[in-house]
């Protein structure tokens, strides 16, 4: 990508994870790696990823929780002032879609009206389909197969079914593969578009949101005072 | 749902308020095995916050039979047809049973910002403090110019506030002065000692946010809390000297603080209570069986878990939250150069400024002020919540000191909605006619750290020695760029 002069608008992005073989897909976002029976998620608080739109920057500051999601044990903090999110399910499990609706249920319950959600439906690499977007479909070495019925297809939930449902509930959809790689880019780049420049922090030009955070400026405390400011700069301590 | 029970856990903790969510905290990088349970559907317990809706839901278990540090809970709405006085939607509040304001003092605030859980939280001023007197709403001097120019105080009063003043930030090194009077009243010690008139002694008091009279409030116990509220000021800006969390104050604390035991490997299950337990000696120790409410049994080498016995007599507290149709602007202005806008404003009505029918006010009562900045409310409109000891009359009382208050500030604003109820002390407490429960305390008390640092040694075991408290590295990023915190354009 060329660089230009002057840099792009970037802003920050809050987007919380949901659901089953999430944070693969993340993972793959972020690190562009994969783990094989992958371990729960521990340690991370969130994780950060740029995604750059020809017209400005995206910083995603991802979300994610084993601890608290695996008995919907979520805290209202957890929601709050998330732009997007990212609800996963598990293609080759039956009960994995009405898992997601449930927390599809949960965002439009808890989190802000405006809310992104993306439904996605991941391990695509173990269906039989030839995905036509999928770059490294060609060198799939068979490994994939694990899991799979008879005619090579682990699939349990069917295309159509999870379409129409995102459809009915305003949802952006894609199937990806975490493990190949396939539509992992695309996913954040379709909610990168679709959050609504106005609820962008930071970003420039009329509305009351400027003023907003004008005012919350002017009530913050900070207490490590200035010399958080002071690390900014790269100062090596 | 998976099973818990085919793990040995190394600890259960059941119950998510403040205390306990900070021991999930103290606990989220010790590697153990932590299920955190509560048996209500959110996190917070007797310090969680609510939307409206569950508000209503909370009134309803707390006059129905289940026990719990709260009783006589009651609503009352606006019926008012005015568009400007209405109501928003529930989710457009956050009203909080724990408002309480934290000192910059206070190592609460060192130990979240040590163990780096304060990124996740904002903190807001609590910026200003008034006195309501007899026809006005008065500021309270903020440092000696302030007392100086105040033409409501007399020469020889100024004089002796100037001594009180220089005395009380230094009175552990002049035990001479007020150890004689250690269990003397206030009061009687400030006139005593400084002559200051019944209306200073007031002022002076409301600093210690004590909820008994200036008469009976310990000189002991009040030293101590002024030279806190006095040297606070300015720890981190000018013009202020306590906090609170934006979001409904230890709410969020809580919510921070268990988010980070999640982070750390904890399970956690709302909706999930501890209905008894047995410990036996087994091959791995001494391993107690837990039965959950949900029939599950588990077994853990710790349960912490709230003490079964309440005192019953101990001092109680009346509370009101309301909602009023107005930003009050004038309470949060800016009083100090260069200071932030107060999130959070305290008004104290000393003794006897409001009398009702049966009885006059024989304690102080105190509300704090929280502006739509807090996030609890929708702009326009406050969260009031006045607090003041538990008497046959304060139910009455307080409704009264809302309406003198109101009928005091700016554009006359409408109740919009109030919640009254009454709590009782967290734990039995020999010391509990003497002082406070510290789960009653206005402003965040220590003491309770204290508690989280025993119980945090009491799991940790003998790797508490090396292990530090609450002090923890940032959690690794893990992202391509960390190299800048950029914040917008
Ligand atoms: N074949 C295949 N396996 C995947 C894919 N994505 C995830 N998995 C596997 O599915 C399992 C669960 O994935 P995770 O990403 O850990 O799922 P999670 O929802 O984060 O799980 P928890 O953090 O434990 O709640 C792991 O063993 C992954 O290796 C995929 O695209 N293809
Ligand atoms: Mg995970």
């Amino acid at each position: 990508m060329a660089d230009s002069t002057a840099p792009k608008p970037s802003s920050s992005v809050k987007l919380v994870l949901l659901g089953e073989a999430a944070s693969s897909l993340v993972l793959r976002f972020v690190n562009n790696d994969f783990q094989e029976n992958k371990e729960p998620t521990i340690g991370a608080a969130f994780l950060t990823q740029k995604c750059n739109l020809p017209t400005r920057t995206i910083k995603f500051e991802i979300w994610d929780t084993a601890g608290q999601e695996r008995f919907a044990s979520l805290a209202p903090m957890y929601y709050r002032n998330a732009q997007s999110a990212l609800v996963v399910y598990d293609l080759t499990k039956p009960t994995s879609l009405i898992k997601a609706k449930h927390w599809v249920a949960e965002l439009q319950r808890q989190a802000s009206p405006g809310i992104v959600i993306a439904l996605v439906g991941n391990k695509l690499d173990l269906t039989n389909e030839t995905s036509s977007s999928n770059p490294l479909g060609e060198d799939g070495d068979g490994e994939a197969a694990e899991g799979e019925d008879a005619d090579g297809d682990a699939r349990k939930i069917s295309t159509a079914e999870a379409k129409s449902y995102a459809e009915e509930e305003g949802l952006l959809f894609f199937e990806t593969s975490a493990k190949l790689g396939t539509n992992v880019t695309e996913v954040f780049t379709a909610i990168a578009n679709a959050i609504p420049e106005t609820s962008l922090k930071g970003a420039r030009g009329p509305g009351a949101s400027q003023a907003a955070a004008r005012t919350e400026d002017q009530s913050r405390v900070n207490l490590t005072g200035p010399r958080d400011a002071a690390s900014k700069e790269g100062c090596a301590c | 749902m998976e099973s818990l029970n085919e793990t040995l856990w190394d600890v259960v903790i059941s119950g998510t308020g403040l205390k306990h969510s900070l021991l999930a905290l103290a606990l989220s990088r010790s590697n153990k095995k932590i299920l955190h349970v509560d048996q209500n559907e959110y996190y917070g317990d007797a310090e969680a916050a609510f939307s409206l809706q569950e508000v209503d839901e909370w009134v309803e278990r707390v006059n129905a039979v289940s026990p719990s540090n709260f009783r006589n809970a009651s609503l009352w709405k606006t019926t008012t047809s005015n568009e400007s006085d209405k109501l928003s939607f529930s989710r457009a509040y956050t009203l909080t049973l724990s408002p309480q304001i934290i000192y910059t003092r206070s190592k609460l605030l060192s130990q979240l910002v040590s163990s780096k859980v304060y990124r996740q939280l904002e903190f807001q001023a609590v910026g200003n403090w008034w006195i309501l007197g007899e026809h006005s709403l008065n500021r309270l001097p903020n440092g000696r110019e302030d007392i100086f120019r105040d033409k409501s105080i007399d020469n020889r009063a100024k004089r002796g506030l100037m001594k009180f003043l220089k005395f009380v930030v230094d009175y552990e090194n002049q035990n001479e002065l007020w150890q004689p009077q250690a269990d003397s009243g206030l009061a009687g010690f400030l006139s005593s000692h400084f002559q200051l008139p019944p209306n200073l002694q007031n002022v002076i008091c409301a600093l210690t946010l004590s909820l008994d009279a200036p008469e009976s409030t310990k000189v002991s116990w009040s030293l101590p809390r002024i030279a806190r509220h006095l040297t606070s000021i300015g720890v981190f800006g000018p013009g202020f000297g306590a906090v609170v969390p934006k979001w409904g104050g230890g709410a969020e604390i809580s919510q921070v603080a268990c988010r980070a035991g999640a982070v750390g490997g904890g399970i956690y299950v709302l909706g999930i209570g501890v209905k008894e337990s047995n410990t036996s000696s087994e091959e791995a120790g001494n391993i107690t069986h837990v039965h959950l409410s949900n029939e599950d049994v588990v077994k853990t080498r710790h349960l912490i878990q709230y003490p079964a016995a309440r005192s019953t007599d101990a001092k109680a507290v009346s509370k009101v939250i309301a909602i009023v149709s107005s930003s009050l602007t004038t309470l949060f202005k800016n009083s100090v150069e260069g200071s932030p806008l107060a999130a959070v404003s305290v008004i104290v009505l000393p003794v006897s400024t409001v009398i009702v029918e049966e009885a006059s006010q024989a304690t102080p009562i105190y509300i704090m002020a929280h502006s739509n900045e807090t996030g609890e409310c929708p702009a326009g409109q406050c969260v009031l919540y006045a607090t003041m000891l538990y008497s046959e009359h304060s139910k009455q009382l307080l409704d009264a000191a809302l309406d003198v208050f109101l009928a005091r500030v700016e554009d006359t604003p409408e109740l919009l909605y109030k919640l009254y109820y009454e709590q009782e002390p967290e734990e039995e407490n020999e010391a509990q006619t003497e002082s406070l429960d510290p789960s009653l305390d206005l402003a965040f008390n220590d003491a309770i750290l204290e508690d989280v640092e025993s119980l945090w040694k009491t799991v940790i075991g003998d790797e508490a020695e090396q292990a530090r408290f609450m002090r923890f590295e940032d959690r690794e990023g893990m992202s391509a760029d960390d190299d800048e915190l950029d914040e917008g354009y």
